[in-house]
């Protein structure tokens, strides 16, 4: 009655040999995570254009999920979805978004905080 | 101004050093890093420290110095190139000493510099015990978008009743409501489970389908530190996930072993 044939091909796959990490993945851990010490030359992170596009892309992704009640990694237990106007309000924003309905100006503007 | 000829200027030759991370001294050696051919392609040496060794390239000034460093970090395929072997100096040591991944780019003047700063800083001895033995899994959860049809329907096709159409809006909604509590649930429950099996756990910020290069959005940007002799029970774990929420249409991805970039960053 389900997929066998997707579940069981998946699996493997994930655990099988070590596959060239993806970019994303590296970028993330390099860049953004390690030890910070100061050392004789000064580079400034916000020059990095990769970091322009992919960092801010990722930062972009966590005020959208924190917008969804999705913010636990921040220290908050499981789904602080309570403010329940705002987020549904924001929920009918994305869906005339996505139907081509609203103007997209709309969350962009709110989406600072 | 330059006359015809003439060799580069001097600042142009010199070279410093650039750090991927600390070992404790007695343990690392040059053999780890033999053949490895770091960020400027010339090789990785040890450096003493004195407790620690640091595991380093000497690299030209005239690519890493602070304006040419500047203008370079603008050049994503130079960025790449760099950051990857950056990682990959690091894997080839992973297996064999605990390892303090540093951020990319720390670089030093001279090897003095480089002693000073590093021999003198009380955190790495405590930092490398923490982490010894263990490395870094990566595990990204993955949910297959919500099916956009109907919400295309409700927006595309000629409604003449407004009643229907804000009926196909609002059960648009709650299916959207719906995903979105899925998608919480099993970011919050993956997360719960594998930080259970591993020493340490950070839930990072998901990256956004331009980044993970998939269609499928991602639930869990986990990172986990586990002990090299529990990795398998940690894939049991995963495996287990899957097995439970293979309904869902949920998928994981498990990367690494990493060094431990995610867990290094907590001591002052």
């Amino acid at each position: 009655m389900s997929t066998p044939a997707r579940s069981g091909s998946s699996l493997p796959a994930a655990y099988s040999e070590r596959q060239p990490a993806q970019l994303a993945d590296v970028l993330e851990r390099v860049l953004d995570k390690g030890i910070v010490i100061a050392g004789d030359i000064q580079i400034n992170l916000l020059d990095i254009e990769l970091l322009t596009v992919k960092i801010r892309l990722l930062v972009a992704s966590a005020d959208k999920a924190r917008e969804m009640g999705i913010d636990w990694w921040e220290g908050d237990p499981f789904l602080g979805r309570g403010s329940k106007d705002g987020a549904l309000e924001e929920r009918l924003n994305r869906l005339e978004e996505a139907a081509g309905l609203g103007d997209g100006d709309r969350s962009e503007s709110e989406r600072k905080s | 101004m330059t006359a015809p000829g003439r060799p580069p200027a001097r600042v142009e030759t010199a070279t410093g050093w650039y750090v991927y991370g600390v070992a404790p001294t007695a343990e690392a050696s040059e053999q780890h890093v033999h053949g490895v051919r770091g960020v400027a392609g010339k090789g990785v040496s040890l450096v003493d420290a004195g407790a620690v060794v640091a595991i380093a390239s000497e690299v030209p000034l005239a690519e890493f110095g602070d304006d040419p460093i500047a203008d370079n970090l603008r050049d994503p395929a130079w960025l790449e190139r760099r950051v990857r072997a950056h990682e990959e100096v690091l894997e080839a040591v992973l297996g064999s000493v605990p390892v303090v991944p540093f951020r990319f780019a720390t670089i030093y003047r001279s090897e003095e510099h480089l002693r000073a700063a590093l021999g003198e800083d009380g955190r790495f001895e405590q930092l490398l015990e923490q982490i010894r033995g263990k490395v870094e899994l990566g595990v990204k959860g993955f949910l297959s978008p919500m099916a956009r049809a109907a919400e295309e329907t409700g927006a595309g096709t000629d409604v003449t009743s407004g009643r229907r159409y804000l009926e196909d809006k609002q059960s648009a909604r709650r299916r959207a409501e719906e995903h979105d509590a899925l998608k919480a649930e099993l970011a919050h429950e993956s997360h719960e489970r594998l930080a259970a099996v591993a020493h340490d756990a950070v839930a990072n910020a998901l990256q956004p389908s331009e980044v993970s290069g998939r269609d499928a959005e991602m639930f869990l940007n986990g990172a986990y530190l586990v002990s090299r002799d529990e990795e398998e029970r940690f894939r049991g774990a995963l495996q287990e996930l899957e097995r439970k929420f293979a309904a869902t249409g949920a998928a994981y991805e498990l990367t690494g072993p990493w060094p431990p970039y995610n867990f290094v960053e907590s001591a002052t």
